[in-house]
């Protein structure tokens, strides 16, 4: 879908057309999930959410400028729902110590690695992995999942996140250094 | 120009995301800086042992779902706001019809009438009691997720 397409298809929205929300959902779910995962961490909380954003995104269609272009407004309704998301579970988390002990044990992004050949090894540096995703601030976290782990392009992320390529650089310089640091704090070699 | 200000071009150099010309300036850079050149290594490295990893995807089945679980509760939300509004006319009407029919007439007993006074008044109690929790919850949580 170009942006001409998708400009018209918004229309449409406006005008109450859900089949042509469809079109828009078709295209952006994938990248929604990919913020939601860098925000919440969790698969199942980042598709619930993703797709909360997007009801709440119809919702509101007569509030977006259609002149520009739409992922970067949809992105700061997603946004706040992760946060919203992320403050209630904190609250939920102080309610039970036992319960936040045991998750800063096990919470990890789940990463896979394509046509795996060490087995066990690279298995266990999968694991660190995650785990060391799970530790960056969720900016860092985004950005690293669209690039280096989705091979998204820069032009591709700045358009999604509606930031120069500028931004995505010095971002992803930073996100990747804490991700060195955490996997060095691990004692993961490489 | 400072190591700062490469920094984060040795990001665009590693992914083969800068122009020529940028490139260049990043090659001359690193010619006379061994920081940078260090740092570029360690990068390379961490891309190295995270090439082939993906962050893992739902099942295929969780996309056919997607839109819709979406297009399901649009629908369903439009469904709510209908059947509120007509229970909101009928409502109105229905009070209208009691007041004018059976509150009005002194024919009717008094306890009836008295009886049917305060099942208004309660009526109307929690019909303002919902709208009023309901227009404050959107007002303070208008990106709240609805319960399913
Ligand atoms: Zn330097």
């Amino acid at each position: 879908m170009n942006p001409i397409e998708e400009g018209s298809a918004i229309e449409r929205c406006k005008n109450g057309d859900r089949e042509a929300f469809g079109l828009i959902v078709q295209k952006y779910m994938k990248p929604a999930y990919y913020v939601a995962l860098g925000y919440v961490g969790r698969p199942d909380d980042a598709l619930d959410i993703s797709q909360d954003a997007f009801i709440n995104a119809f919702r509101h269609i007569k509030r977006f400028d259609s002149s520009k272009s739409f992922f970067p407004w949809f992105y700061s309704i997603l946004k706040n729902l992760c946060l919203n998301h992320l403050s209630r579970s904190r609250r939920r988390k102080e309610d039970s110590i036992d319960q936040m002990v045991e998750e800063e044990g096990q919470s990890r992004i789940p990463v896979e690695t394509v046509n795996p050949e060490q087995g066990a090894v690279q298995r266990d540096i999968e694991v660190r992995i995650g785990k060391a995703l799970q530790r960056l601030r969720p900016k860092e976290r985004e950005i690293i999942i669209l690039q280096h782990f989705q091979d998204y392009s820069y032009q591709e992320i700045a358009d999604l996140l509606g930031i120069p390529i500028g931004t995505v650089m010095s971002r992803l310089y930073s996100a990747r250094r804490e991700l060195r640091r955490e996997l060095e704090r691990m004692g993961v070699r490489y | 120009m400072s190591c700062d200000t490469f920094k984060p071009l040795l990001m665009g150099y590693l992914d083969e995301e800068l122009t020529a010309l940028e490139a260049v300036r990043v090659e001359q850079h690193l010619e006379e800086c061994h920081d940078c050149t260090a740092e570029l290594d360690d990068f390379r490295k961490l891309k190295e042992v995270t090439r082939n990893m993906r962050v893992v995807m739902p099942d295929d089945k969780y996309w056919d779902e997607y839109w819709s679980n979406i297009y399901n509760r649009l629908e369903r939300k439009a469904g709510w706001i209908l059947l509120s509004l007509g229970s909101i006319i009928l409502s109105a009407y229905g009070l209208y019809w009691v007041i004018a029919e059976v509150f009005l007439d002194k024919n009717v007993h008094p306890v009836i009438r008295i009886g049917v006074l305060t099942l208004i008044v309660g009526f109307c109690t929690l019909l303002v009691s919902v709208l009023r929790e309901r227009f404050f919850l959107s007002k303070s949580d208008k990106y709240e997720r609805i319960k399913r």
